[in-house]
């Protein structure tokens, strides 16, 4: 169970991963947060972030166009 | 994208090679194609590409455009994401660094330019900063190593330090300060108030001196003396020296206990006073006899010749008045007078004190009880009876006088040892074995005022025509005679007690002494502003064969041993001197030659802390003794 939820469906890339980031002062370490998102560029953006970020993604779901991203900050 | 087979009377128009079919499905469904990819590629999926190809030219060059907007689009939407990830990446790298975390590093690998850039002066200010940081890391811990030795120097200068705050709170304390007022550091810093220490009488001052302070430093005294009180209520007598601290509001201050100090100051202050007072009133009492001796002699011979009877009563009381005059001169010389005693007899204290105590019972009246403690041990003491009598009657009439509404009256007798703490607190009592002697009453008492100056002589507080004013003057002056002290305790409404302690000397007999052992060759240089006591110490060292030089004050001594400092073995100087102190030639003869050897000689017996002292009224053996013994180091 995620401690936060973010849904960014309808926004295009990389709107996510930037709204994302905006929310950074609100993270706390180890704090686990799923994002969900249907722009067909999302999974690549969001594997990008994490890598670049240090983020551990724990898990990728997806149901038609939309994608659910478990992720540990 | 590939197109769907579908029925065609020409097989198929994947086979189809001709453009102008008259069913025409085969450009609708090329313009239906290129429109799913162009939907894809409004959506952000560039993936779709149309691989046909097709004869006619204008719809391949359709197929080619869209294919190439894919293309573009896909590099528009690559930069995109790139620039995205970029801008998080330093962002959460930024957010870090501003929250503390500098291990936080950017990335300096983007196929963006500018991202890369961007990533390198982050990485650069950070390291900046980070410099910065190690740098005042540095500067902060050598400023906690210099708190850390200021402190140190603080806790063990030996004297009581704090701080005080603008509001007077003591901001530090050092352990001399705790010993100074029994508090802890725990209680005092931060909690208690730089006036909770103080006596109230000194409360205003030190108000209006630290409010000064604080306007303008040079309005506030540097140093001075006031009186602190420690936990349990006791008043003791500071010497404080204040300075602000700089950039601040707050000040520092030293404290040196000086009770002891003043104690000892006042005793000494005390026995010149009475010293002075013997001198002058023996000088002056000495004139008058010399005055009265004619006076009584003519009128004696006119009273003789006279035959008038009027003259003659006249005569009479010029004589009366002028005998009058002889026994107060008489008196005077006699509190003044330090020859030797005469007339000494082993007394038995006990016996003594028990005839006397019958004896005065008719002159200190019945509404006066009279109380005697003597020791069942009997106590024996050499001394002129006489001497003895004039001490206790004028102390028992004194009492009976404080005890006008009757009251109580006691007489005691002991023996007592007084150790070296004794005679720190009270210098000119030397430690040893006394007889006390101890008159008690519960009489009106005095004043703090009146108990300094009881032994002054003409000083009296009783009526008119009642006393002399000598009475007590001549007991100070008799007890002195055998190097005793008095101790004088009162209380206003409560009573007096007079304590007189009496020496038990054992007396060196130096007619036994091995005169040899006094002798000496070697170099000493006497200081002394009184020409006869320098000329007196110089003769008898050089009798013993000492060779001796003599200086007239402090500087004059300094000059010379200066010179002579690997020749002179020893300094003889005396305390009070005008000029510079002796105390003070002492210590530059120190600072000249660290391991010069030095005894300090005295009117007055005196403590004083690691130094060697002599009184210059002991004898010339005993001073000789001394002498030797410094000299040989056995002291």
């Amino acid at each position: 169970m995620a401690d936060k939820i973010f849904d960014y469906r309808g926004l295009k890339c990389p709107h996510p991963i930037l709204k994302l980031s905006a929310q950074y002062p609100n993270f706390k370490k180890g704090e686990i947060i799923e994002v969900i998102a249907d722009c067909p560029t999302f999974e690549k953006d969001i594997k990008a972030w994490c890598n670049k970020l240090g983020k551990t993604i724990l898990n990728i779901e997806k149901q038609g166009n939309t994608l659910k991203v478990v992720i540990k900050l | 994208m590939t197109m769907e087979k579908h029925l065609c009377p020409y097989s198929g128009f994947l086979a189809c090679n001709n453009l102008f079919c008259e069913s025409g499905q085969r450009l609708s469904e090329i313009l239906h194609l290129c429109s799913n990819v162009i939907e894809k590629i409004a959506q952000g999926d560039t993936s779709e590409k149309i691989k046909l190809k097709v004869e006619r030219y204008a719809v391949q060059r359709l197929i080619n455009s869209i294919n190439k907007l894919a293309d573009e689009i896909e590099d528009l939407i690559n930069l995109n994401h790139e620039l995205a990830i970029g801008v998080c990446e330093h962002s959460d790298v930024l957010l870090r660094l501003q929250e503390g975390d500098f291990s936080a590093k950017a990335s300096e690998d983007s196929p963006i330019e500018i991202v890369r850039m961007l990533g390198s002066v982050i990485n650069k200010t950070r390291d900046r900063f980070v410099e910065y940081i190690d740098k005042i890391k540095e500067q902060h811990e050598e400023i906690l190593k210099f708190y850390e030795q200021q402190n140190a120097i603080l806790s063990n200068v030996g004297t009581a330090i704090i701080v005080i705050e603008e509001d007077m709170t003591i901001e530090y304390a050092n352990a001399e300060f705790e010993a100074l007022t029994g508090y802890s550091k725990q209680e005092i810093e931060g909690k208690m108030k730089w006036t909770e220490f103080f006596a109230e009488d000194m409360l205003e001052t030190m108000k209006t001196y630290h409010k000064l302070r604080r306007i303008s430093p040079s309005l506030a005294p540097r140093q001075y003396e006031s009186k602190l009180k420690d936990r349990k209520g006791n008043i003791k007598r500071i010497l404080l020296t204040v300075g602000m601290i700089p950039y601040t509001k707050k000040s520092v201050a030293s404290i040196v206990d000086i009770t002891e100090t003043k104690k000892i100051q006042e005793q000494l202050i005390h026995a010149q006073k009475m010293e002075s007072l013997g001198m002058l009133s023996g000088r002056i009492a000495h004139e008058f006899k010399n005055i009265l001796t004619p006076i009584l002699g003519f009128a004696q011979i006119l009273y003789n010749k006279i035959e008038d009877e009027t003259l003659k009563n006249f005569t009479q009381k010029i004589i009366e008045s002028a005998e009058k005059a002889r026994y107060m001169s008489q008196q005077l010389l006699s509190f003044s007078r330090k020859e030797e005693v005469e007339g000494i007899q082993k007394i038995n204290l006990n016996k003594y004190l028990t005839d006397f105590s019958e004896f005065v019972k008719p002159i200190i009246g019945r509404d006066i009880t009279l109380q005697i403690k003597i020791p069942e041990e009997e106590i024996f003491y050499e001394i002129n009876p006489t001497h003895l009598e004039i001490i206790l009657m004028n102390l028992v009439t004194n009492a009976r006088d404080a005890m006008p509404n009757g009251g109580q009256l006691s007489l005691g007798l002991k023996e007592l040892s007084l150790d070296m703490d004794y005679h720190f607190a009270h210098p000119l009592v030397k430690p040893g074995d006394y007889i006390v002697l101890c008159i008690s009453d519960t009489g009106v008492g005095m004043d703090e005022e009146t108990k300094q100056r009881i032994f002054e002589p003409f000083f009296t507080t009783k009526p008119k025509g009642k006393g002399t004013g000598l009475g007590l003057s001549t007991v100070f002056s008799l007890v002195k005679q055998y190097n005793g002290h008095i101790h004088v305790y009162s209380e206003l409404g409560k009573g007096t007690t007079f304590k007189i302690y009496l020496p038990i000397k054992e007396k060196v007999d130096f007619s036994r002494l091995d005169i040899s052992a006094f002798k000496g060759n070697e170099t000493i240089l006497v200081v002394d502003d009184d020409s006869q006591t320098r000329q007196y110490v110089s003769s008898f060292l050089k009798d013993y064969g000492y060779n001796v030089i003599e200086a007239e004050n402090g500087q004059q001594a300094l000059e010379i041993f200066e010179k002579n400092k690997d020749r002179i073995d020893l300094c003889l100087i005396d305390l009070v001197m005008p000029g510079i102190p002796g105390i003070e030639v002492r210590k530059r003869i120190k600072y000249i030659k660290p391991d010069a050897k030095t005894i300090i000689m005295s009117g007055y017996p005196v403590n004083l802390k690691d130094i060697v002292s002599v009184e210059k009224t002991l004898s010339p053996e005993e001073i000789l003794i001394k002498v030797r013994n410094i000299l040989d180091e056995k002291e």
